[in-house]
């Protein structure tokens, strides 16, 4: 049957670079887009293949240049303001890493309508394995495993469970299938937990020893030095490239970047081949798929491995920045209701909505998060606000500096949770869905032909 | 790791475990959180029986039950009450409870659920997320900003706990924890207080048509949607009770992570005995909570590891469903096969 491997090269042509991250994509994948083959047709397969990833190279040349932007704004006189409304660089490589883990979620729970509500059990798995590995104590496994390797070995282990779990929960459906991938994702949550071979205080996590393992975690080409760049907060290499220098946290942005873009283009291509298209059969009708000849329960298996994979990566991507991991931020269902979060605000099934999706909620949290540095509301109003408004009293002996406080000191999961309320009443199909129903297709396919519109022979 | 060592110990505890004393202490520990989790499941399953909606803000409503009748008490004990004027506080403080989370449910219903019917059952799913984060974070504004540490359990409520339910009894040599017989008869009587509506009243009757076949109902000239804010309501309000009798029990305590603590487990007691019907969540709950209780009795006694209760009731989750895939009592065609 037909299951690509998950690490199969992005295009065609493998030609990685050239093309962009996650915009949209999905749906009809299969009716053959007679325009553009026309008009594809005579020109050499690369130009082809750069019109149809128009929209990616666009919003990878967007990434790419933010934390430009970013300085360049904060330095302007317009700083402070910049600082509270925009996310700081450190914030966008969470967005990374997380979208990359919301958009596995997609991947299985957006394509095949299953809902794979212990999805963070291969998030976990994969960040674990990372902080294990490297302090030494998986055994086989030397500490000084490149990064690289590392986060295949944790995808791979994650398929290995993927296709466990899966071949029990794919017998069910709808609510239970949700239930018992929860249950199952709930029993490990509660083992690592527990579990005092992962650190001596197992309920607070792990954390990569630095005696152990002192320096960041490569990525790039292993073996190759002069093609490694380390990532991590404190850890990470800077760079000096003609008149630029970056810092550890750009060079965690543009590497943790440029994992999640090959991911990304590996999802997005095993969506628009005939596999993602047995999938999107399976969600709109799995019995007369199944009547079409196609094995459902093979294809929800291997699109469950597949998006536990990526999920893996995703986690490892965040212990190797973070340097540590607890329960709580990588197993627990929480953490699955986070990627849900993105996936519906961003588009539920479409494989790029969900990096938006946490873009934009990582965006509100840090603009509501009580933390000074990075900036947000509250440091902004505290500063800029005269005294007497602060001291002026609202109601009984409330006053706006103290109704501040309360009400924004990192309280952004009440914002968050009213804007997800009005997205699942008012925008069912998210910021991405809604951009595509209104485009009539895929970003992807439909913005070459609408640049096409202003441009002259 | 070290099996060979905890041989013998394991040994120990089985002599130790199969004592009378041992097993009828656990007997009636594991009653007692039986009935806790047949009422807060009872509303979660009652609501997706009836309206198809799987409640993930029903945890939250226990939990701001347990806040909301933590505040009754605290406002009317004083020192002195007596024993007596405090249970009966807290019976007033019950029906409070359950008036102001049963509205709050009944609002919930009309205002947000109801617009969501006719779409695929995972936005329901995906609404009432999204509003246990909302009334999660206000109900942490609220708490914090009358200084009350919201993590841990709140202990100016806990104190208002009657004196004679603080010490465990001994009877007849077993040490018996009264607030645990508390919690059997209060959730016995509200138990069996919803199998009568569900089974001897009109209304009840119209429940359980409505859960058959709404649109048959409506077509027999029932008003289905207020039956289901009805319902929705009265769940609601079970979940508030439950967390008002939670209040008391210092395991447990009025806390803001209570939200979850008692969605997962109700989750799965519901699941277990199959969603949509009652019985088979009063049968499940019985059974998770006989596991919880021996199991958290293993953990004490024997066995070192942290969450084992809680990962033994994830695995009843998870042998369930795969040996016996629409639960105990459940129809095949419930919830999606």
């Amino acid at each position: 049957m037909a299951i690509s491997s998950p690490t199969d090269p992005p295009g065609e042509g493998g030609d990685a670079d050239e093309a962009g991250t996650d915009p949209p994509d999905d749906a009809d994948p299969a009716t053959p887009d007679e325009d553009s083959i026309a008009a594809a047709s005579g020109r050499e397969w690369w130009r082809r293949y750069l019109r149809e990833h128009t929209a990616h190279a666009l919003v990878v040349a967007a990434f790419a240049l933010y934390p430009f932007l970013y300085a360049l704004l904060a330095a302007s006189p317009l700083g402070t303001e910049v600082e509270t409304l925009l996310p700081r660089v450190e914030t966008m490589v969470a967005v990374f890493y997380f979208g990359l883990f919301a958009m596995s979620f997609d991947f299985v729970s957006g394509y095949t309508g299953y809902l794979s509500f212990g999805h963070a059990i291969f998030y976990g798995t994969g960040a674990y394995f990372v902080v294990l590995a490297a302090n030494g104590q998986i055994p086989l496994l030397a500490p000084g495993t490149p990064f690289m390797l590392l986060l295949l070995l944790a995808g791979l282990l994650a398929v290995v469970i993927a296709l466990a779990i899966g071949a029990l929960s794919f017998r069910l459906s709808g609510v239970y299938f949700a239930m018992i991938t929860l249950g199952f994702a709930q029993v490990a949550y509660v083992f690592v937990r527990g579990w005092d071979y992962v650190s001596e205080n197992p309920r607070d996590g792990a954390a990569v020893s630095t005696e152990v393992h002192p320096g960041g975690f490569d990525v790039g080409v292993p073996g190759v030095d002069a093609l490694n760049l380390a990532i991590g907060r404190l850890t990470g290499d800077s760079v000096e490239l003609l008149f630029v220098e970056l810092g550890g946290t750009e060079v965690s942005y543009y590497m943790v970047g440029l994992v999640v873009l090959v991911c990304y283009l590996a999802m997005q291509r095993l969506i628009h081949s005939p596999f993602g298209t047995v999938l999107l059969a399976i969600r709109e009708n799995e019995e007369r798929a199944e009547a079409v000849g196609y094995d459902p329960f093979r294809f929800k298996l291997a699109a469950f491995a597949i998006s536990g994979f990526f999920a893996a990566i995703a986690g490892g991507l965040f212990a190797g920045f973070r340097r540590s991991v607890a329960p709580d931020n990588s197993m627990y269902f929480l953490v699955t209701g986070d990627a849900l979060l993105a996936s519906i605000i961003g588009g539920f099934g479409t494989l790029a909505g969900p990096l938006y999706g946490r873009l934009f909620d990582e965006t509100v949290r840090e603009f509501l998060s009580k933390r000074g540095s990075g900036g947000g509301l509250l440091p902004y109003l505290r500063e800029h606000l005269p005294a007497s408004v602060i001291e002026a009293d609202l109601v009984g002996g409330l006053t706006v500096g103290g109704a501040i406080e309360t009400f924004l000191n990192g309280h952004a999961s009440l914002y968050i949770g009213v804007i997800f309320v009005l997205f699942v009443l008012y925008v069912p199909n998210g910021l991405l869905g809604t951009v595509r129903d209104r485009l009539g297709g895929t970003v992807a396919k439909q913005l070459p032909e609408y640049l096409d519109r202003y441009r002259r022979d | 790791m070290t099996g060979a060592v905890l041989t013998p110990l394991i040994v120990d505890a089985l002599g130790e475990f199969f004592r009378l004393g041992t097993l009828s202490e656990v007997f009636v520990n594991g009653l007692s959180k039986a009935a806790l989790y047949a009422m807060i499941a009872s509303g979660l399953t009652l609501v997706f029986g009836l309206l198809g909606v799987l409640n993930f803000a029903h945890g939250s409503f226990t939990m701001l039950g347990a806040y909301l009748g933590g505040l009754v008490m605290v406002v009317l004990v004083g020192s002195a009450t007596g024993d007596l004027a405090r249970v009966l506080f807290f019976l007033v403080g019950t029906l409070f409870v359950f008036a102001a989370i049963g509205a709050l449910g009944g609002a919930v219903e009309v205002g947000l659920i109801r617009q969501l019917y006719d779409r695929p059952p995972i936005y329901q799913i995906l609404l009432t997320f999204g509003l246990a984060l909302v009334l999660d974070e206000a109900a942490r504004i609220v708490v914090s900003f009358y200084g009350i540490q919201p993590i841990t359990d709140w202990r100016a409520a806990l104190g208002t706990k009657p004196a004679f339910m603080v010490e465990n009894l001994s009877v007849a040599g077993l040490s018996v924890s009264p607030l645990a017989l508390f919690q059997i008869v209060f959730g016995t009587v509200t138990i069996g207080a919803v199998w009568l509506f569900l089974t001897r009243t009109r209304y009840g009757m119209v429940v359980r048509a409505g859960s058959e076949d709404d649109e048959m109902t409506a077509a027999l000239g029932i008003d289905v949607n207020r039956v289901f804010t009805t319902v929705f309501a009265l769940g609601s309000a079970i979940a508030g009770v439950a967390g008002m009798l939670l209040m008391w029990d210092p395991v447990w305590g009025a806390s803001l992570p209570l939200a979850h603590e008692t969605l997962l487990p109700a989750f799965v007691v519901v699941i277990v005995g199959g969603l949509g019907t009652f019985r088979g969540t009063v049968v499940a709950a019985g059974l998770v909570g006989m596991v919880d209780a021996t199991m958290t009795w293993w953990f004490q006694n024997a066995i070192t590891f942290t969450g084992l209760p809680e990962m033994m009731i994830f695995l009843v989750l998870v042998l369930t469903l795969i040996v016996r895939p629409q639960g105990l009592f459940g129809v095949e065609e419930v919830g999606g096969h």
